[in-house]
């Protein structure tokens, strides 16, 4: 019954080159010359994700046997267990980082944000399979499936882990356009983020982009009061954003966003990680500087070097060729996903793997964003590559969801 | 519917596929900008980030006296840094304890560091003893961040030896000084006084520079291609100078508690021996790390120690302005050695000028000896109503009196020789005349010299009329071994006459035997020459003068002394300066009753009321 071929073997590919590329990064970045500079724990982390990768290879091999209907049937029970273990970590968990995200199970640390993702994107997926499709009259269920994950989300505030955070918020436009949101609405709900990014660098930019926006909604919809609201939303992020800037933010917040724009006002303070991850990166030229070889990596310079500027390492030492590879590896990996959603005749298994796609390009972006410059410093790791074992395996789970989702796609559509 | 459902999918698919990829092209076009485009500018920032270019500091030029023997020598001083960045709060106990300070101190000097900078290092002990700084040194693997480094400060080898104003003392250089040269570093010291100041250029040598690799907690990682980019420093230059250790040292023992200065020459080249300026500061105080409270006591002392008098000290010659007054009227022909007027006890011209010598008959030689002032005010009222005072002004300044004489140590102050046009300037033009111009011959009004100058005046009248270039650097030892002769000038002042010369002299020696010097000047083993002065004072106690040379016939010294306050030359200054002939010229003090006698000798602030009162009968100058 069980046909090998119908796996996809060229996601497990993506996946293996992805960790064996991450485990060469961590491995330079603890274990090269570096080592002496750092704490004997931090040593450790190499050996650690080295038996993270081996659980992962068994979790991945044993979705394969679990009853593809499980995660649909089981979805609310996950999703509302794993809300009490929010809740449960805001009160017990432990504290890394300045983010109250982690609980203490016995030997194990277990981030229930990262697992949360997961629960979340099956309830998501669950509900709006059970609901009609959304359309401009009708947005009860957008609201509903939107509550599903702002819960969640708003948690991992309270946690104090802005970046997971905004993990959470990519996979609400995205899942409601699979849903069937209309074109304009679902532009209108992802123009904030553009506005606001454009007007961080430069006021004006926003408010073009936002005059532009307006006018692709109106081309898209011809509704007026969607229009409207856009126009009024745009300016008002503009204005809203200009004034927090200004005057609302603490001075360590706003160094921090002028850190991303212009890194050089205070080199030795909020601009030393994005100029030391820029000139990383930028050192590494087209072949880089050699395996354990990168200054910036081997003497220490880069923060977080095997967590959220691992990106850096690869850049550094392996060059545009290296870093390059890894963007491919990371593209293809949603590329394959998206293709694989769209050929799959179950809408729960199509917004499954459109959630943790979401997730994974989210975190890659953000993460690769951060790491060149392009964004404000978010830490966030990047997925199969940086050192975490809760991340390593919750992604793994996610992948081998999507991976049992379409092993068993054939089967799939009579469970409908 | 359901074929509508597809067209949908299909789009969405297109749509986010479009998004990804349009967004993965950012990623990849922001790789090639950073990697490809700017790896020019990247490149070098890592190497720089990696790599530092530490100067070193070269090794300050030592300082010699005139036997060869050290005064200025180097002293390493340990210091223990901190990179906040690095460090964790946790070894502060540690630390603590190591230092032997409270746990509190740490944290504090740890906070001052962090909010210096986080990421460089920091000095938070300073002169560490060696004990200390060898514990921490073998800890420091246990204490990531602390760091240790060894710099130098200024050693005086000579026990008790200060001579404050002539060597002077480094500080660090002030923002505006190494933003302005270049050459210097923030931290660097730089000579701020005395000849630390004046030869900083040679004393400081050539910096080297040392590439260094290091992370990013700034801990360094050893040479940077084994140092072949590496120039080692060059060794400033060593100074010889024409100090007398044991002169130098009387003279501060003698200047002790007083206020004044001694200058001792060597008349034949104008080296100087030994320059007192009192009170003087404590050297060693100022050297190495600053201690803010002396600094602020000596800023703050209205006796002003970092005032040097000796050579910027302006005050009224008084009497001993009066032999080259002699020597003036001898050349321009008003007087000869036989010359004699009458002294009624008092000058009248429109007023009477008073004087404390017995009245009588007196010529050039007796009015010397006996500082009459009549003889002078005459001499002076025939010299500006025969030759001008311009004349006077020309003759006067050719002794290095009114002017600068370049001697080779900061603040050297010109005086004032009045001449026509400042006294136009001054008074008015026309609204001076014989009474403002009288004074200036027992050396009084507007005449202003340092005890500098006026050693010059003993050692040129000493030496025969030979101008001599004061100086105290008679060689420099370059670090390659080279040694460089300064050379000082020398020359006759041409209007010169040894038979005047000799006359003066004469009269000078006459002062030391039997004139007011007779009771404190004159040695047994030595023929002295000198001249006492009393330079008015208005707002206290008048200052004492003495100037004098020895052996007559061909000194080997001269020297000035001046003590503020101290009433008559004679009683204040002569004896100090007599000392210094004494153990120049025989290596030894025979009259323990002299020296004793200055030691307990205190100047008076104020006038007591009795003289008070006779000040206005009192004439001017004795």
């Amino acid at each position: 019954m069980i046909n090998l071929k119908e796996l996809s073997w060229s996601l497990v590919i993506i996946w293996a080159s992805l960790i064996a590329v991450g485990l060469v990064a961590i491995y330079s970045a603890t274990q090269g010359p570096v080592a002496e500079f750092l704490p004997s724990y931090i040593q450790f982390n190499f050996y650690k994700q080295l038996i993270s990768f081996g659980i992962a290879v068994l979790l991945l091999i044993g979705l394969q046997f679990i009853n593809p209907r499980t995660f649909q049937e089981g979805s609310y029970v996950f999703y509302g267990l794993g809300i009490v273990l929010m809740i449960l970590t805001l009160l017990i968990g432990k504290e890394v980082n300045g983010a109250r995200s982690w609980l203490e199970l016995g030997p194990f640390n277990l981030q229930v944000s990262e697992v949360m993702k997961i629960a979340t994107i099956l309830a998501v997926a669950n509900y709006l399979t059970s609901r009609r499709n959304i359309s401009a009259e009708n947005l009860k269920s957008a609201i509903i499936a939107v509550s599903l994950i702002v819960l969640p989300a708003f948690l991992v505030i309270l946690q104090n882990d802005m970046g997971t955070a905004i993990i959470f918020f990519a996979l609400i436009p995205v899942v409601l356009f699979w849903s069937g949101l209309p074109y304009g609405i679902s532009l209108f709900i992802i123009s904030p983020a553009i506005i606001g990014y454009l007007t961080i660098i430069s006021w004006y930019w926003g408010l073009i982009a936002a005059v532009i926006i307006t006018l692709a909604i109106f081309m898209i919809q011809r509704r007026t009061w969607l229009t409207f609201t856009s126009f009024v939303t745009g300016v008002l992020l503009v204005i809203g954003i200009q004034v927090a800037l200004n005057q609302v933010l603490q001075p360590h917040q706003r160094a921090r966003i002028e850190a991303f724009t212009n890194p050089s006002f205070d080199p030795q303070g909020a601009g030393w990680n994005v100029i030391q991850a820029k000139t990383a990166i930028g050192s590494g030229g087209i072949y880089g500087k050699g395996f354990l070889e990168g200054t910036q990596t081997q003497l220490r310079f880069l923060p977080e070097q095997w967590t959220d500027f691992i990106f850096c390492v690869i850049g550094e030492e392996f060059g545009f060729i290296g870093a390059g590879f890894t963007v491919l590896l990371l593209l293809a990996l949603t590329l394959r996903l998206l293709q694989m959603a769209a050929v799959h005749k179950h809408p729960f298994a199509q917004l499954v793997m459109v959630g943790v796609l979401t997730v994974f390009f989210t975190h890659f972006f953000i993460n690769v964003g951060s790491a060149t410059g392009l964004l404000p410093v978010i830490g966030i790791p990047l997925p199969f590559i940086s050192y975490g074992g809760s991340a390593l395996i919750t992604n793994t789970l996610m992948l081998g969801i999507c991976l049992n989702l379409d092993f068993y796609k054939r089967q799939f559509s009579i469970y409908r | 519917m359901q074929s509508r459902k597809k067209i949908r999918t299909k789009t969405s698919l297109r749509v986010l596929q479009v998004c990804i990829i349009i967004l993965g092209l950012i990623i990849l076009g922001r790789l090639f900008q950073l990697q490809i485009l700017d790896y020019d500018t990247y490149n070098p920032l890592s190497r720089e980030n990696s790599l530092r270019q530490e100067v070193i500091n070269p090794a300050r030029g030592l300082i010699y006296d005139r036997n060869g023997n050290l005064i200025v020598d180097n002293q390493p001083i340990y210091t223990i840094t901190v990179t906040p960045a690095s460090y964790d709060p946790k070894n502060t106990p540690i630390l603590a304890e190591l230092m032997d300070v409270p746990v509190e101190e740490v944290e504090k000097r740890v906070q001052e560091a962090r909010d210096y900078s986080y990421y460089r290092s920091s000095r938070i002990f300073t002169e560490v003893d060696f004990e200390t700084f060898s514990i921490i040194q073998e800890s420091i693997w246990q204490l990531p961040g602390v760091g240790h480094q060894i710099e130098s400060k200024r050693d005086y080898p000579v026990d008790s030896l200060q001579a404050s104003h002539i060597l002077g003392y480094l500080r660090e250089v002030s923002k505006d000084e190494y933003l302005r040269t270049k050459s210097y570093h923030l931290g660097d010291k730089t000579g701020k006084s005395g000849l630390e100041m004046a030869y900083e250029e040679q004393l400081r040598g050539t910096l080297g520079t040392e590439y260094i690799k290091i992370n990013a907690m700034g801990q360094n990682l050893g040479s940077y291609q084994d140092g072949a980019l590496d120039e080692s420093p060059k060794k400033g230059s060593d100074l010889y100078t024409t100090i007398d250790t044991e002169l130098q040292l009387l003279a501060e023992d003698l200047m002790q508690g007083k206020q004044g200065a001694v200058v001792a020459l060597n008349p034949e080249n104008g080296a100087v021996l030994s320059m007192v300026s009192a009170p003087e500061y404590d050297i060693r105080k100022l050297s190495g790390r600053l201690d803010k409270t002396y600094w602020d006591s000596i800023n703050a002392d209205t006796t002003n120690p970092l005032y040097n008098r000796a050579v910027s000290g302006k005050q009224p010659p008084g009497s001993t302005f009066k032999p080259l007054m002699a020597l003036m009227g001898l050349e321009l022909g008003i007087i000869t050695p036989e010359t004699e007027i009458n002294n009624p006890g008092y000058y009248y011209r429109g007023r009477r000028y008073n004087d404390l010598a017995d009245p009588g008959k007196y010529d050039v030689g007796k009015a010397l000896q006996e500082s009459s002032n009549t003889f002078f005010f005459w001499l002076m009222d025939k010299i500006a109503t025969q030759k001008g005072l311009d004349k006077w002004h020309e003759l006067a300044t050719s002794f290095g009196l009114g002017e600068h004489n370049n001697i080779d140590i900061p603040n050297e102050v010109a005086g004032t020789i009045p001449d026509s046009t400042f006294l136009n300037r001054v008074l008015g033009e026309g609204k001076w005349g014989i009474g403002d111009q009288l004074s200036l011959g027992v050396g009084q009004g507007f005449v202003a010299v340092s005890p500098l100058q006026m050693a010059l005046v003993a050692a040129q009248i000493g030496n025969g009329g030979y101008k001599v270039q004061p100086h105290f650097v008679s060689a420099i030892r370059q670090n390659d071994g080279t040694m460089l002769l300064t050379n000082p000038k020398k020359g006759k002042i041409d209007w010169i006459d040894p038979d005047e010369i000799a006359v003066v002299k004469d009269g000078m020696r006459r002062v030391v035997t039997e004139g007011s010097g007779r009771y404190y000047a004159d040695l047994d083993s030595v023929k002295v020459a000198g001249k006492t002065g009393t330079a008015q004072n208005p707002h206290g106690q008048d200052h004492g003068w003495f100037i004098s040379f020895a052996p007559v016939e061909d000194p080997k010294i001269a020297v000035a002394v001046l003590v503020e306050n101290g009433g008559y030359g004679s009683i204040s200054a002569a004896p100090i300066a007599s000392l210094l002939i004494e153990q120049y010229l025989t290596g030894e003090i025979d009259r323990s009753y002299v020296y004793n006698y200055v030691k307990t000798f205190e100047p008076k602030k104020q006038k007591t009321d009795e003289e008070e009162e006779n000040i206005d009968d009192q004439s001017q100058g004795t």
